[in-house]
């Protein structure tokens, strides 16, 4: 049920307009079929609202207790810690996907070979499910969370609309860049086979160069230098920066600018490992 | 007393039935709807040492449940049950030590050890001694050809080894009493009557009492002398198989069964010794 | 006497079941090397997260909350030691709901003359996981050497004793949450919910404040799987009522948990599924 659908036909000898077009219409189509599906399965979100909750709590306390001083670390004062927490976290269960496990599943259990003779690009339709479950998770997860930790420990908001503005497109930017590296982690697994270790590698890598558990300004200078050179820091450290007005109005769309780039250099990546898994190992029937 | 004695054997299920839509959900949360459903009701069931008794009925007829409830995997929800000595529900360590029980849908083999490791680890859970397990073995190898694949593990099996080895684990312990839940499904024709000759032969040899579930006819005539007919949870017969070709004055048993499950059975004319109707 | 002897009989034959199933386990996995080793220095390197945490924070503050830097990674590497226990043992009743009841693996568990939880546990056992339990022991031995602790020899037994009653905590609420599964057939999302909350016992119940600590004490006692047993070993006393409480409220967690476990099964062979 959730993973078959009804592609809308296509007729030959349409102009490219057209074909572009009906290649929209089909990935806008998915994105409203996985929502839907999602909303069917909704009871494990609200499971997945506490689960959050409790991973906001343990970092809240810890910041609360190590700005227990209360001075300026990296930049940050305690109630900007505590807002960067909760804005870190509740944006992560939007932008969350867990395309490498489906992706790596397909490999594993050969299923990707049956993708290769459809008429789309896999790559994008498994895009479209993962923004349409996103969606979902915004609406009935970030929103409602986002508005429970508000009560409970009210936060700050960003500083001006135009920030909120900028933050949310923003968001959709780390939506793209944590997809992408997603999915060439699922890649992976046409190379060494086995999925053992490579999610965990990946979640190490995520969880402390994102900046989801601690802001980059606290590392030392070395180790920010290097981390500047990956598209980590663009998925929950630099966004943060903009919802707490810590970058000037220049320094947000430097940011998202920042972001485009890191998509491009992604999607071209994802491309070539794609063509050449599919060629080299696919075909041989590795 | 005999091996296996069942009176009144009744299992009632309830069935939750949800209620539509967001304020049948809420409504849920407090008082729930609730169904009684009698998968076996109150079946009679006698079986002496050394019998070899075929158990059918249509899909939900109630035969797993009786099956279960035998196995003590279940307890019942009234009547009395005795097997080997044992209530089964109750002492269930004591009792599952004398038994052995083969699930056609599902193995109980560790799926990636080698199968005869699987055997070894039996061996230390039933307590086999040494030279008795040996012995069997080899006599299992024997008559079921396993060496060529003994030291792959299950994963790697076709269906038949793979029954044919849940088989061997089934009996090493030499149990009183086999349980068979449709031992054959999905087996071809070869696979199948390889696995009734042995079981046969384990019944001949070891005087080992097979109860068997099936929905192949062929394993009943092939094997039992004796076929219960389940349906709806009420035993609709029970008795030899060659009455139930007297009585119809017919000789294909799927025509039979068929006729037993519209509801027909037509007394018998001369009162062969040994039937009994339920 | 003869109730005592068929015990020691029963532990023997539990023992020796138990080391061939642990044979056989490793047998399997030097079939699939690569993983095997994978499983392991992931496992190792998933610690590196939390340390890199204490590590970053602790170059920009000189304490938290009264506790040094190398108090904070004492208390994480005694932490360490009864997680990787649980990571080897326990970690997999989380298939319980799922596996043995909605896909009905537990009728197999069932026909076998043995103690049913006993079975879940050795079927799903990850041994290799154990490893993090030396992360541990290493980085109590650098924390320690660096705060200057010396150890006793009454220190051996204490540890054990508290390792034990920290394992036991594990077991118990993981054994009650698998057991609920006996009732909501199929997964309700609850153990990683826990899962993550087990993680608050690897900092000071200090840093917690009110309800948050009530609970981490005398609800889901986690407080007992890292903190309040580590400053027992690391010798500063504040909290030695509470440590000496470990074992205690280890063997009452998993008789909880146990004894639900039971009414669990009961349910299921009632039901049936």
């Amino acid at each position: 049920m959730r993973e078959g659908f009804a592609l809308p036909r296509t007729i030959g000898a349409v102009d490219m307009g057209g074909r572009l077009l009906n290649r929209i219409i089909l990935y806008l189509e998915l994105v409203r079929m996985e929502f839907v599906n999602n909303l069917a399965y909704r009871s494990t979100y609200f499971t997945g609202i506490f689960n959050y909750s409790i991973q906001i709590g343990a970092y809240y306390f810890l910041w609360d207790a190590i700005y227990a001083g209360g001075k300026v670390i990296g930049g940050l004062n305690r109630e900007e810690m505590i807002t960067y927490v909760i804005v870190a976290w509740v944006a992560r269960s939007f932008y969350f996907s867990n395309l490498d496990r489906r992706i790596a599943l397909e490999i594993v259990e050969g299923k990707i070979a049956l993708e290769l003779i459809r008429p789309y690009s896999y790559q994008m339709v498994k895009y479209a499910r993962a923004f349409g479950e996103a969606i979902f998770r915004m609406l009935f997860f970030a929103f409602p969370a986002g508005l429970m930790f508000s009560v409970v420990r009210p936060f700050g908001l960003p500083p001006d609309v135009l920030s909120a503005v900028l933050f949310i497109i923003a968001i959709l930017g780390s939506f793209a860049i944590y997809a992408q590296i997603s999915m060439l982690v699922g890649f992976v697994v046409f190379f060494t086979k086995s999925t053992t270790g490579i999610y965990k590698a990946k979640r190490i890598v995520m969880d402390l160069f994102s900046g989801l558990l601690i802001p980059i300004t606290f590392y030392p200078q070395w180790a920010i230098d290097i981390i500047k050179l990956f598209p980590f820091q663009a998925v929950s450290y630099l966004p943060n920066m903009i919802y707490l007005g810590k970058a000037t109005k220049a320094g947000a769309l430097n940011i998202i600018a920042l972001q485009a780039f890191w998509i491009i250099v992604l999607w071209i990546a994802c491309s070539l490992v794609w063509r050449f898994a599919v060629k080299h190992v696919v075909i041989q029937g590795g | 007393m005999a091996l296996i004695e069942a009176k009144g054997l009744t299992k009632e299920f309830r069935l939750f039935r949800r209620r539509e839509g967001v304020l049948g959900a809420f409504r849920d949360l407090f008082v729930r709807d609730y169904k009684t459903l009698k998968a076996v009701n109150g079946i009679d069931f006698t079986v002496e040492k050394g019998e070899m008794v075929g158990y059918i009925g249509a899909n939900g007829a109630g035969k797993s449940t009786t099956i279960k409830m035998l196995t003590g995997i279940l307890v019942p929800t009234s009547g009395t049950v005795f097997v080997n000595g044992f209530v089964p529900y109750k002492e269930r360590e004591a009792y599952t030590m004398g038994i052995g029980v083969v699930f056609g849908q599902r193995s109980q083999l560790w799926w990636d050890i080698a199968v005869i490791e699987s055997f070894k680890l039996l061996r230390r859970i039933y307590n086999v001694p040494k030279e008795d397990f040996e012995l069997r073995l080899k006599k299992f190898n024997y008559l079921l050809d396993l060496d060529n694949f003994l030291h792959l593990p299950v994963r790697k099996l076709s269906l038949g080894q793979r029954m044919r080895c849940d088989l061997v684990a089934a009996l090493l312990h030499n149990p009183q009493i086999l349980f068979l839940d449709e031992p054959t499904i999905g087996l071809d024709v070869l696979a199948k009557a390889r696995i009734r000759d042995f079981l046969k032969e384990i019944n001949k040899e070891n005087k080992t009492t097979i109860i068997l579930t099936t929905h192949d006819l062929g394993d009943i005539e092939a094997l039992c002398s004796r076929v219960a007919i389940i349906d709806k949870g009420i035993m609709l017969y029970d008795g030899q198989v060659e009455d139930l070709y007297r009585r119809w004055g017919h000789d294909k048993l799927e025509d039979i069964i068929k006729r037993i499950y519209q509801g027909d059975i037509p007394e018998l004319k001369e009162n062969a010794g040994g039937v009994r109707l339920a | 006497m003869k109730a005592s002897s068929s015990f020691r009989k029963k532990a023997v034959r539990y023992f020796m079941i138990f080391s061939h199933y642990l044979a056989q386990y490793m047998k399997t996995q030097m079939a699939y090397r690569a993983d095997f080793m994978a499983n392991v220095f992931s496992e190792l390197f998933q610690q590196s997260i939390n340390l890199i945490f204490i590590a970053v924070v602790f170059a920009k503050v000189p304490q938290i909350q009264g506790w040094s830097r190398d108090e904070i990674i004492f208390i994480y590497g005694f932490f360490l030691v009864p997680f990787g226990i649980y990571g080897g043992f326990l970690n997999h009743l989380f298939d319980v709901p799922e596996k043995y009841v909605l896909q009905g693996e537990f009728d197999r568990i069932l026909i076998r003359p043995m103690n049913t939880w006993f079975q879940v546990v050795i079927e799903t056992m990850k041994p290799e996981l154990l490893m993090g339990s030396l992360t541990g022991f290493a980085l109590m031995y650098y924390a320690g050497t660096s705060l200057g602790i010396s150890p006793e020899w009454w220190d051996i037994p204490i540890a054990v004793g508290l390792v034990v009653g920290a394992a036991l905590i594990y077991a118990g609420v993981y054994t009650f949450l698998a057991s609920l599964g006996f009732w909501t057939e199929g997964n309700i999302g609850l153990m990683p919910m826990v899962y993550n909350l087990s993680h608050y016992g690897r900092y000071p119940m200090t840093i917690y404040r009110g309800l948050t600590r009530f609970l981490l004490t005398w609800v889901l006692p986690f407080a007992f799987v890292g903190f309040y047993p580590a400053t027992l070993i690391m010798h500063r006393y504040e909290y030695l009522n509470y440590a000496l409480l470990t074992p205690f409220i280890g063997i009452i967690t998993f008789v909880i948990g146990y004894r639900v476990w039971t009414i669990g099964v009961k349910r299921y062979r009632g039901t049936g599924s």
